[in-house]
């Protein structure tokens, strides 16, 4: 189990030396361009003086989640689509194979390498966002505390003035969000990881994975379509049965959009969190069995 | 693997939507509206991203004052974005207040055209408030949004019967404290609205001297509601001492009644004001000709004064 675990380990260390060297970090420049200039730039708002600057700390919360969901799933599915295919035009696999190194363990760490790579600049991306977030907190609070006083309000409304701005603020839900993303991405690199096993090219590789992305965030209608509509014959059977076909086999991506509500300012309960980190670990874990099935009967 | 994890993700689902953390389905008129572009993005998870360049977008609709755009985009915002009660504020200020004020003023339409734009607008402000209210029923500040669009002076004339405005206007306020975290203002104006409903001056009276004892801050309007729905319960009693206890002073009672009985656009009653104002301005020894009761009134807002066609 040791030597599995160490094993796994020297490979998902290669693989995620070998993604740095593509230079994947220089996205965080961007993200950081972006983040500052929603925070500096001042962006037209419909707002009075009694909730300035509320909204842009939304903002800041809407762009930053926006370009880390958009990186963390281009990431996934990119990075992994390119390491199998990378590692036959090397030589590296035969290298690997030829030595007493399971197959599942080659993947496993190839895998661990591409997720370790996302968390990574997810975490960058994070201490980055609430950083900057707290700062214009801290801004906003302190211009919003100035007029209630001089408003002469009263403690109550003082004190749902302040909580209303920090619920907006760098929160504990914040962070969830962000490893809610991280989670999806977890997904996405699994099924990218299986894709690659039997796909032909790394181009296939990415196109089916992306339209399994996208197709994934309708699985929760299928679902539905198929409890709801009442068995029967025709048009009806045949709806059932593709609805049936979506629920069982794509993942169901729309159970990560919780940082939408996030980002409006609701709280993430940490069960939630739990019951969402249970379904990635389940995907990571079958797929990786599913990818190793595959990968087990492949000559090389 | 399906039929494994098919229940939960099912149930994982159903606790998503209990908890508010699942948004609503989009409809195919939202993304017919947005484009197929801003639509995959949506669906991708990034809804309130779209919804902030739409906001964005709405701005630049309302700085070329075109109002039909700012309304089509607050609905696909809302539709994005269900829960920021920023979206519902903006976009329900933008029909009832910024909209509402070009009809008024600034409109080449013709006077009966100005008057249904002005009309639809503030209704359409209303109507988008109170969904924002279905959408958030825990939310009290909309609630108070509304209760403060029902009572405004400039906006009742639209709603029709005006009791009716500002009673519905009471029941928004009042929504708003038994949600339990609403703002100190909002019992305040609950009251301010009930005493304009003919009918309940006896329980705005009540309820006027509840808010005293607890909030304890005597602003102008609370001194006078005070003494008119005071003088109300007793037309017979004295003037003279119905002011001593309501009033710190009687300069403070003259400047306070003689407010109330000018504010003619704010429809609040004046039971026993004049009454009032005689008396002190016979012990103030106010000259004749500077008596508030000589001054020309101002009148309430009525809409055909700003639509009738110019003469």
């Amino acid at each position: 189990m040791l030597s599995h675990a160490s094993r796994i380990g020297v490979i998902a260390r290669h693989a995620f030396t070998q993604l740095v060297r593509m230079k994947v970090f220089y996205f965080l420049a961007f993200f950081a361009v972006i983040l500052i200039g929603s925070n500096f730039f001042d962006l037209p708002q419909h707002e009075g003086p009694e909730s300035a600057g509320i909204n842009i700390l939304r903002s800041i919360k809407s762009w930053s989640l926006g370009a880390m969901t958009l990186f963390s799933v281009v990431l996934s599915i990119v990075a992994t689509a390119l390491l199998l295919p990378k590692d036959v035009e090397d030589r590296t696999l035969y290298t690997i194979l030829a030595k007493p190194v399971p197959r599942i363990d080659y993947l496993a760490g190839k895998l661990i390498g591409v997720l370790l790579l996302v968390f990574v600049s997810l975490a960058l991306m994070d201490v980055l966002m609430t950083g900057i977030l707290h700062l214009r907190t801290e801004m906003v609070l302190a211009d919003q505390m100035a007029v209630a006083e001089a408003r002469n309000w009263p403690a109550q409304d003082v004190a749902l003035l302040k909580s209303d701005i920090l619920a907006q603020g760098p929160t504990a839900s914040l962070q969830g969000a962000v490893f809610s993303v991280f989670l999806r991405a977890t997904i996405i690199a699994s099924m990218a990881m299986l894709i690659s096993t039997f796909s032909s090219s790394t181009l296939f590789t990415t196109i089916i994975s992306f339209l399994i992305y996208f197709v994934g965030h309708f699985q929760a209608d299928a679902r539905a379509a198929y409890f709801t509509h009442e068995a029967g014959t025709g048009d009806g059977f045949w709806l059932r049965g593709v609805a049936l076909l979506i629920s069982l086999v794509l993942p169901d991506f729309q159970l990560f959009n919780v940082i939408d509500a996030v980002i409006e300012g609701q709280v993430l309960p940490l069960l939630i969190l739990g019951k969402l980190t249970l379904i990635g670990l389940f995907y990571f874990v079958f797929y990786v069995i599913a990818s190793w099935l595959v990968f087990a009967r492949k000559e090389f | 693997m399906g039929a494994v994890r098919l229940p939960f993700e099912r149930a994982l689902n159903a606790d998503l939507r209990d908890a508010g953390l699942m948004p609503p389905e989009l409809e195919v008129k939202t993304s017919d509206r947005i484009g197929q572009t801003f639509s995959a993005v949506s669906l991708g998870g990034l809804r309130t991203l779209v919804a902030t360049f739409l906001n964005l977008r709405a701005f630049s609709f309302f700085t070329e004052q075109r109002w039909a755009d700012v309304a089509d985009t607050f609905d696909t915002i809302v539709d994005l974005a269900p829960r920021t009660r920023y979206y519902w504020d903006t976009g329900s200020w933008h029909q009832s207040y910024n909209a509402a004020s070009y009809y008024l003023y600034e409109s080449k339409l013709p006077g009966l055209r100005r008057k249904l734009g002005w009309r639809e607008s503030i209704l359409k402000g209303r109507d988008f408030l109170e969904r924002g209210i279905r959408n958030n029923p825990e939310d009290p500040i909309l609630r108070e949004r509304l209760g403060f669009l029902l009572s405004d002076s400039n906006k009742i004339a639209a709603f029709g019967d005006v009791n009716k405005a500002y009673e519905a206007s009471y029941d928004a306020y009042m929504s708003a404290v038994g949600i339990g975290n609403s703002r100190w203002l909002a019992k305040r104006f609950a009251l301010y609205s009930l005493a304009r409903v003919p009918g309940s001056e006896r329980e705005a009276l009540a309820m006027a001297k509840e808010v005293r004892a607890e909030q304890g801050r005597d602003t102008p309007t609370m001194l006078g509601l005070l003494y008119t729905l005071g003088y109300h319960e007793d037309p017979s009693q004295s003037v003279d001492k119905l002011i001593d206890s309501v009033f710190p002073s009687r300069e403070v009672a003259y400047e306070v009644l003689g407010g109330l009985w000018m504010r003619t656009r704010d429809r609040y009653p004046v039971y026993g004001v004049a009454r009032g104002i005689a008396l002190l301005e016979a012990e103030l020894k106010v000259p004749a000709e500077r008596s508030v009761l000589k001054q020309e009134l101002p009148r309430p807002m009525i809409p055909e004064d700003y639509f009738a066609p110019k003469k």
